[in-house]
């Protein structure tokens, strides 16, 4: 798994300490808006079917270059283009869900892991017979415009990015509160044979699940390609990442994994600033092991039976 | 600890027979592969002896954690990484040639094999497989950044090693036929030393462990000792092929030897493959999976063996296509076996076998 050609760091003007402590904490918090997503919806599908996607990052990928293709294609801003990259990723993890993740619900939990690293494989693969493994960039007008906020320097994209993330996880948050369909899928998530005995269908309630958390992996991913390199293994750090988080977070929380994802994106932007701009990655992960040396089940799971 | 409670007569003496046909099997099969390069001096069949040779023993090293003791690591390349940066450097920076580099190698992985395992191994699921890949990621993105000490990511091109004086032979470790012999007698190890922990004390408490961890436990068996042993000897064995991987390849970086879709991946998919807990399923796997990813990667060699036509379209559209793409087979052959023979290929047979075996005999079955 390569790694990542990180967010273009924000420009450091000989910043004063605190100046450049609140810069990167900045920067941390926007990219942890994005990072919440990915996280959510990796934790949506843990927590509806007890399965874990390691294919998570492959759908982020899936959607940069969807984002990508409809930019240097049909000239649409990578944002309008989420009206599209939103429901295709749905329906792609519906169909992954009812072709090959489904029927294995019920095989140990470890072939369920390597099943979904094979999916994995197969997008980013497929990915790169599509579009070789040339690195591709999505370079709109925008993409390194920032503004001035009180001494601080916003990246553009990167806010729109982070304003479109809370406005998605808002309405998810509403939609998981308030509807019927989001009622049974937190029911279905809570307990799924109580749930099949109150008439839900759990088996829809799998193909709404997996759609959303591809489709929220799709939105991440366009929202993030006008400021990353697209190239096929680019989902390998993602899916690590959304792990992280939701590990933190303690699994099959949608609450934990909202704020694993800010702690990631600050830990790792403020790693980049204070440890070294490559070892970012190497500062999550360590903090990831430490926390579970510490708490087997994540900052904030419980312990389970 | 109590004494290993003896093992049930019942079950070792009608398969008795079986495994010894077995080892005469395996040992004339291993005796042929011996005469192979005597035969055949060309260098492709040598080169996927030599690359299926080291896939067996990366598949028998994984088989011992995550086989028999359950514990399915997707981080090995950790130690295959470790063992070949052990080696490596110390030619490159202190001219210790390689067959001492090798036990280096192998103590290097089995260091760093105690530090991951006391941290992982006491995790359960899908934290302990997410813990197992995010330390290998942290030695590869290490192995990165400390650039004066590693290189970084240029790597290193491995010098040749000097010539080994025994006793009555000097081996010169260049060209196909010196790593063919110990590529094969290292595959030959790994897979005995499965046998032999699947038939000792350690063995039947690995055993246990996978079956549950909870019941094991309560048996008295002390669950983080017994998987880190096996965690120990897997990580030696993986780093010594890690090591032997770079006197062969001669160039190594972290991208190569720490990665997961070519390092990690591949040794699960081979024991999974040929059915992951048993003696033959990592040499099944391995014989069924390593060709057909060498055909994909390097088409050329089948045109080398005869098999197709030099011009045929088929090596130019595998070459233009499927070569970039190669672990494309893996991920897809991962769905299928996971989806149709969770058991591997191995397993399948075996159930097979049983079946057709046991139709023709009508006499009821000793009591």
């Amino acid at each position: 798994m390569r790694s990542w050609a990180g967010v273009p760091a924000p420009a450091g003007r000989g910043e004063t300490g605190m100046i450049l402590f609140l810069q990167s904490l900045l920067s941390g918090v926007l990219m942890g808006g994005v990072y919440a997503l990915v996280g959510i919806g990796l934790t949506l599908v843990f927590g509806v079917m007890r399965i874990v996607n390691f294919a998570h990052g492959e759908l982020v990928m899936l959607g940069m270059y969807l984002a990508w293709f409809l930019f240097t294609r049909l000239g649409w801003d990578p944002y309008l283009s989420l009206v599209v990259v939103a429901p295709a990723l749905f329906l792609w993890g519906a169909l992954l869900q009812a072709a090959v993740v489904g029927r294995a619900l019920h095989a140990l939990p470890e072939n369920q892991m390597l099943l979904t690293i094979g999916l994995g494989l197969a997008m980013s693969n497929a990915a790169m017979l599509a579009f070789t493994a040339d690195y591709r960039i999505l370079t709109t007008s925008y993409s390194s415009s920032g503004l001035q906020v009180l001494g601080l320097s916003v990246s553009e994209p990167m806010l729109a990015a982070f304003l479109v993330a809370v406005g998605v996880t808002a309405g998810l948050y509403l939609f998981l509160l308030r509807t019927d369909t989001g009622r049974a899928i937190r029911a279905t998530a809570q307990d799924r044979e109580a749930a099949q005995l109150m008439g839900i269908d759990v088996r829809r309630m799998s193909l709404v699940a997996f759609g959303l958390g591809a489709a929220l992996a799709g939105t991440a991913g366009a929202l993030v390609s006008p400021t990353y390199y697209i190239y096929p293994q680019v989902g390998g750090a993602f899916t690590l990442k959304a792990f992280v988080i939701v590990v933190l977070g303690g699994m099959g929380s949608v609450v934990g994994a909202t704020l694993g994802g800010l702690l990631v994106g600050v830990t790792e932007s403020l790693a980049a600033v204070y440890v070294a701009s490559d070892l970012k990655e190497l500062v999550v992960y360590s903090l990831f092991l430490l926390v579970l040396v510490a708490r087997p089940s994540g900052l904030l799971g419980k312990a389970r039976a | 600890m109590p004494a290993p409670p003896p093992l049930p007569a019942s079950a070792s003496a009608p398969r008795a027979g079986a495994r010894a046909a077995g080892t005469w099997l395996a040992a004339a099969a291993v005796a042929l592969l011996a005469l192979f390069p005597v035969l055949v001096a060309r260098p492709y069949p040598l080169h996927m002896g030599v690359v299926l040779f080291l896939a067996v023993l990366e598949a028998a090293a994984w088989n011992l954690v995550g086989g028999i003791a359950g514990q399915y690591s997707v981080g090995h390349a950790v130690y295959f990484g470790a063992g070949a940066y052990a080696a490596v450097m110390l030619l490159e920076r202190l001219g210790i040639a390689p067959w001492w580099g090798i036990w280096a190698a192998a103590l290097c992985a089995v260091l760093l094999g105690l530090v991951v395992g006391t941290i992982t191994l006491r995790l359960r699921g899908p934290y302990f497989v997410l813990a197992s890949i995010a330390a290998a990621e942290v030695a590869r993105l290490a192995v990165l950044h400390f650039r004066a000490f590693t290189h970084g990511a240029q790597g290193f091109v491995v010098a040749e090693p000097p010539v080994l004086r025994l006793p009555g032979l000097s081996l010169t470790f260049d060209g196909k036929r010196p790593f063919y012999y110990l590529t094969l007698a290292l595959a030959v190890l790994a897979v005995a030393v499965n046998r032999a922990v699947l038939r000792s004390r350690l063995g039947y408490q690995l055993l246990a462990v996978r079956e549950d961890q909870d019941a094991a436990h309560s048996l008295g068996i002390r669950l983080s000792l017994v998987k880190n042993q096996a965690l120990a000897i897997s990580a030696a064995l993986t780093g010594v092929a890690g090591a032997v991987f770079a006197g062969y390849s001669r160039f190594i970086d972290p991208d190569t030897v720490f990665s997961l879709t070519d390092v990690s991946v591949p040794m699960v998919l081979y024991c999974l493959a040929g059915g992951a807990g048993t003696v033959e399923g990592p040499v099944v796997g391995a014989l069924l999976l390593v060709p057909v990813s060498e055909a994909l990667r390097n088409p050329r060699g089948l045109v080398s063996l005869g098999l197709l036509p030099a011009g045929s379209g088929v090596v130019g559209f595998v070459e233009r296509h499927l070569s970039q793409a190669h672990q494309l087979v893996y991920g897809v052959l991962l769905v299928l076996i996971v989806l149709f023979a969770p058991e591997g290929v191995a397993g399948l047979l075996r159930r097979l076998l049983r079946r057709s075996r046991a139709r023709p005999r009508p006499a009821p079955p000793p009591a």
